[in-house]
């Protein structure tokens, strides 16, 4: 589908549109037949489900296959509240939430321990369970028969506070109540915990180096998708005044997926969309009702092939992940608040080490990849580390950014021990790294992904960034004029707003490091940032190098670029074997013997060179 | 004491044809790193394609290995259009829901042409009633002949992986593909092969299970797929000795919680097993603990 | 004679061969030199069919094989040792020989094959039921040569076969490639130690950035001052 005609689609993701179609819709219930206003509350339902599914799967990347259960949980919960204890609908509706959310968060206790598709099998295995539970807990659920005289509008038999609502009443509540769950949603996807969401769909160790705990983010992702569709369920169970177990099945789990992937995943239109014409088409189409397991078989199956980004990535622009009112502020108020990427650090603490790598070793699989590793480096020292393939370079970069931990020695940052810390803990003090090969957010624009890089600067929490309150705004405000900053300084100010995944190498490259830039590192590790760059992008590269030299911050390079390293470094360090065989400036290395060795093998292996 | 012993009887027979289907999904993850998630609808299929052969007239000496190859080929389907094309791509976990999707929509099928309730299953070798005394505790016939068959298979399936060389191949390709093309060995082939020995697997296990209860219905299938799956994390992903541990741990347990408490509880052991197993010790009773490189 | 021609190879953008051309004859030992990252992997890769380039052609003795999977080559005869040294590591000794010979056939029985890899490296013998990943790094090597020779290669491709040995192993190991040369194989022989690669080899190529920016004798390149700026780039 062309830009220009989605261009001009791109008014159904606009806030004022979506406003303008909630109080239409209100009102246009008063004077709708009665199963019109049935089939949009159920559209309102389904909005919810596909909702929380996008919001697992489409932008945190994880999978659940047995999302009725939690359904179930909303729907019993609530319907059980106020049939049997009295409990007026609105507060059992938030009581059914919360019970759901706790649900989603103790299963998701294996994520983050064990590969993705042991924790899909568990969802699976999870809305197995509750299906049978509800069948065999007759005492409580009904059973089979199931469970009947659910305050409803049908049996006229809904009240919220004494005061009896019908269908066309309940109908504006749940509209009112998606429509700021909605809002609630926009803000929160768009502020950096969304944006943490896809880091972790995107690129986990990524996100690692940015400061985003994987684990606790997958966790969150799972609490907040079981809230929303057991809200969905509380609504539900009022809305139909009966229960049965068939209504929690595995078909019923398929059928959410099947609405948030063709609707469109990653995106806050696509699921409405799928909600819309997943609710409609069985209902209007008996054609559809009576092949409706096939045709979901089949939409799950060919989805992913054929149309990736669903309904909504066919017919309607990308998703932003910033408020354009956080966009729109952060343009004005520049006067009145000084360069902040580009300062220079006045004060250099020469008393220690920023960094002091004690005695490192470390083996894999029996071979010594760091072997007795010392080293110390200082603030605003640039550090080249280089040596043959294997020689534990990467290794030792690793180690010091917690990924991996060694079996002997220490690494202490600013005088404390940072060994066998989480990566996330590690980026959190201001030891940030970038990677061979550019980890970012393929999907989001170069803005989107520098942005990631200042997620740990955040002083507003989770309440502050769904209610998009003003603190909250000028924070991010005051955020986005950091990145547009940085992204003059390293030249990416021309692409900021195209997404990464189209620009070339070397874009790439500056996108990563601008990133970092951006996160007020203490020490930065870049492993081989110069491999791949043009003359120009090397230049470039160099100036923002000494840019973090300025403010203070210490470089580490893992290069094989000598050239590059020449005029840069103020030292360089050469590993080989895992050892450290040489440290000093660089025109001496060139003379020095054992490094010599190391590289040309013309001294130290004259025995071989006689066989 | 009989009582226990007759649970335990029926949990170790019922616990191997967990282990084969346990077996039938860690196939295709050697090789792939893949599971299908729609594995259930083929053990249903291979009881149904019994059937309807069957019903046609076919002895069941042909109708048997006809239904297998039915199960097999769909593997191959499932492996080129739910697998294949989304192994690379950016979502990581597209073929979960892919090959969910497929399953779903065999199982639509099945319910659209053969109607949802249950249908009979002929019987193959013994009567759904005949029984067998041992050790003084009576097993059903029909249960014995699954531990049977089970057995046999799974002993087959280690010394095929042991010592021959397609066995030697698929090892290879588990371990590390590029090292094994290297090394002659057609990894398309094997890992097409491995999908269609996970089919046939999963399509034996569908007509040996549905000789016990005697009836098949379209969503046979999915819960065993599911203890399959408990039974193979338990005893190790990837490991045959660990699908066949695994699995007759799991039948028996599952029996004696079913016999002592509640047949209510049945499912809910297998996966409060799987729980524990997870926290515990991801990598099952055999597995080899994964190191995860960056 | 194995030919490459204008072999260019690309990892999304990153252009890691540009317009590579390589002859080795039978008999002879080419060295393929250069510094980290300058693309000698890759041209080793693309020869045995791993990665497939955006350009070039590969042709052993004549045979275009630039189209066929890796697997395809092998059975024709060419035998790639990755760098890293990748092999079996829970099979034991004799099933990763064994493997390496069920899928190409060589001219000899798997027992003449086997008695001859343990004549050369009498200790595969000994450890012959060990599991491979539980030998030092040296018998680990000597298996994977082992491995690549068992069907007689025409031609072998050695990437860094001396990475992280001692001084006497590697001595063995090159004792080996040189018999293997005498038995007319093509081997093209990858190494980061510059001197040790041309003290075996015939000729040498030195790859720069992913382009062939010398080529010549080996013993003209060994005396080349110049051979230390493509590596140290000084």
């Amino acid at each position: 589908m062309p830009e220009a005609f989605k261009a001009k689609l791109a008014f159904i993701g606009h806030p004022i549109f979506g406003l303008a179609l909630v109080v239409a819709l209100g009102i246009g219930a008063e004077f709708a037949s009665g199963s019109t206003v049935q089939i949009w509350s159920f559209v309102l339902v389904n909005v919810l489900i596909a909702q929380s599914i996008n919001v697992l799967t489409g932008v945190a990347g994880q999978v659940s296959l047995g999302h009725a259960a939690f359904l179930g949980i909303g729907a019993y919960a609530s319907a059980l509240l106020a049939r049997k204890f009295g409990v007026p609908v609105p507060i059992g509706l938030v009581c059914a939430t919360l019970l759901s959310a706790a649900s989603g968060w103790l299963l998701s206790f294996a994520a983050g321990r064990v590969r993705e598709f042991y924790l899909a099998m568990m969802t699976l295995g999870f809305g197995m369970i509750f299906y049978e539970m509800i069948r065999e807990w007759t005492g409580v659920t009904g059973g089979v028969a199931g469970l009947s005289g659910v305050p409803s509008p049908a049996l006229k038999t809904l009240k919220f506070f004494g005061h009896s609502v019908g269908a066309v009443g309940y109908f504006q509540f749940v509209l009112a109540v998606t429509a700021i769950v909605m809002w609630q949603l926009r803000n929160f996807l768009t502020s950096r915990y969304g944006r943490a969401f896809f880091a972790i769909h995107a690129s986990e160790v990524a996100a690692g180096s940015i400061g985003v705990d994987r684990v606790a983010t997958k966790r969150e992702a799972y609490t907040l998708s079981a809230a929303l569709i057991g809200l969905a369920g509380g609504i539900y169970a009022h809305l139909v005044g009966y229960l049965g177990p068939e209504s929690f099945g595995l078909h019923r789990s398929v059928e959410a997926l099947v609405m948030a992937v063709v609707g469109g995943l990653g995106t806050l239109s696509g699921p409405i969309l799928g909600a819309i014409v997943f609710t409609y088409l069985p209902e209007k189409l008996q054609f559809f009702a009576d092949w409706q397991f096939m045709v979901y078989g089949l939409l799950l199956l060919l989805s992913f092939v054929m149309l990736p980004k669903g309904i909504a990535g066919l017919l309607l622009p990308r998703s932003r992940y910033i408020k354009p009112s956080a966009r729109k502020a952060s343009a004005l108020k520049s006067q009145g608040q000084g360069p902040q990427v580009s300062q220079d650090l006045v004060r250099l603490d020469t008393t220690q080490p920023l960094l002091k790598v004690n005695n490192v070793a470390l083996s894999f699989l029996g071979l010594r990849a760091l072997d007795g590793v010392s080293l110390e480096i200082g603030q605003g020292q640039i550090v080249g580390l280089v040596g043959p393939n294997g020689s534990g370079k990467s290794t030792l970069v690793n180690v010091i950014s917690g990924i991996y931990r060694p079996s002997e020695g220490s690494v202490a940052f600013d005088g404390r021990s940072i060994v066998g810390l989480r990566d996330h803990v590690v980026a959190r003090l201001g030891v940030l790294r970038t990677f061979q090969d550019p980890r970012l957010v393929k999907s989001f624009t170069v803005r989107e992904n520098v942005l990631l890089g200042v997620h740990r600067l955040y002083s507003q929490g989770r309440f502050a960034a769904a209610f998009d309150v003003p603190s909250a705004r000028r924070e991010e405000a005051s955020m986005l004029r950091k990145v547009s900053e940085a992204l003059e300084v390293v030249g990416l100010i021309a692409l900021a707003d195209q997404p990464v995944r189209d620009l070339p190498y070397g874009d790439q490259r500056m996108t990563e490091l601008c990133r970092v830039l951006v996160a007020e590192p203490r020490i930065v590790l870049l492993d081989e940032p110069a491999a791949g760059l043009s003359e120009g992008e090397l230049g470039r590269l160099a100036d923002v190098i000494r840019i973090l030299k300025r403010r203070g911050v210490a470089v580490v390079l893992i290069e094989h670029h000598m050239d590059f390293l020449d005029d840069l470094v103020d030292e360089v360090v050469v590993l080989e074997s895992g050892k450290l065989i040489y440290r000093g400036c660089m025109e001496d290395m060139y003379r020095n013997a054992a490094v010599v060795s190391a590289y040309l093998g013309t001294e130290g292996r004259q025995e071989v060179a006689n066989a | 004491m009989d009582f226990f012993l007759q649970l335990v009887f029926a949990g170790i027979c019922v616990g191997a044809a967990y282990a084969l289907i346990a077996m039938g999904l860690s196939l295709t993850f050697w090789t792939t790193k893949t599971l299908n998630f729609g594995q259930g609808s083929l053990l249903m299929l291979g009881a149904v394609a019994l059937t309807a052969l069957m019903a046609a007239g076919l002895h069941v000496a042909l109708a048997v290995p006809m239904a297998l190859l039915g199960t097999g080929a769909l593997m191959v389907l499932v492996e080129r259009v739910a697998i294949r094309p989304l192994l690379g791509s950016e979502e990581s976990m597209g073929w979960v829901v892919s090959t969910l999707g497929l399953g779903f929509f065999v199982q639509g099928f099945v319910a659209k042409f053969f109607g949802s309730q249950a249908i009979s299953v002929p019987s193959i070798v013994f009567e759904s009633t005949s029984f067998v005394s041992i050790a003084g505790v009576q097993v059903s016939a029909q249960s014995l002949s699954v531990l049977v068959v089970s057995t046999a298979l799974m002993l087959g399936m280690e010394i095929f992986l042991r010592v021959s060389p397609w066995g030697r191949a698929v090892r290879a390709v588990a371990h590390d593909e590029a090292a094994a093309s290297l090394a002659g060995i057609p990894v398309r082939r094997v890992v097409v092969l491995s999908f269609i020995a996970s089919g046939i697997l999963a399509g034996l296990a569908g007509v040996l299970l549905s000789q016990i209860n005697g009836t098949v219905d379209p969503a046979f299938g999915f819960n065993l797929m599911v203890f399959g799956f408990v039974a193979a994390v338990f005893g190790g992903m990837g490991s045959v000795r660990g699908a066949m541990v695994g699995g007759i741990a799991l039948g028996v347990i599952e029996k004696l919680v079913g016999g002592y408490l509640s047949s209510a509880f049945e499912s809910a052991i297998a996966f409060a097993i799987l729980m524990v197993i997870l926290v515990w010790r991801p990598q099952g009773l055999f597995g080899q603990a994964e190191i995860n490189k960056v | 004679m194995l030919e490459v021609n204008g072999l260019s190879v690309r990892y999304g953008a990153i252009a890691a061969l540009s317009d590579c051309s390589i002859r080795s004859s039978e008999g002879t030992i080419t060295a393929i030199l250069g510094a980290n990252g300058a693309g000698k992997s890759s041209l080793m890769k693309a020869i045995s069919g791993l990665v497939r380039p955006s350009a070039g052609t590969v042709k052993l003795d004549g045979v275009d094989v630039t189209q066929l999977p890796p697997h395809a080559r092998a059975r024709l005869g060419i035998a790639h040792a990755m760098e890293g040294r990748r092999l079996f590591h829970r099979m034991t000794v004799e099933e990763n020989l064994r493997l390496a010979w069920d899928f190409r056939r060589g001219p000899d029985s798997f027992r003449q094959s086997l008695d001859r890899t343990y004549a050369r490296f009498p200790v595969l013998a000994q450890k012959s039921s060990l599991q491979a990943g539980l030998m030092s790094g040296g018998q680990q090597q000597m298996l994977i040569l082992s491995a690549a020779l068992m069907h007689r290669p025409r031609c072998l491709l050695l990437d860094e076969p001396s990475l992280g040995l001692a001084p006497l192993i590697v001595q063995q190991i090159f004792a080996v490639i040189e018999e293997v040369r005498r038995d007319n194989t093509i081997v093209v022989l990858c190494e980061q130690v510059a001197a040790l690669a041309l003290r075996v080899a015939q000729q040498g190529y030195v790859l720069r950035r992913g382009r062939v920016a010398q080529s010549g004798e080996a013993a003209v390149l060994a005396a080349d001052p110049a051979l230390s700026v493509a590596y140290l780039g000084a």
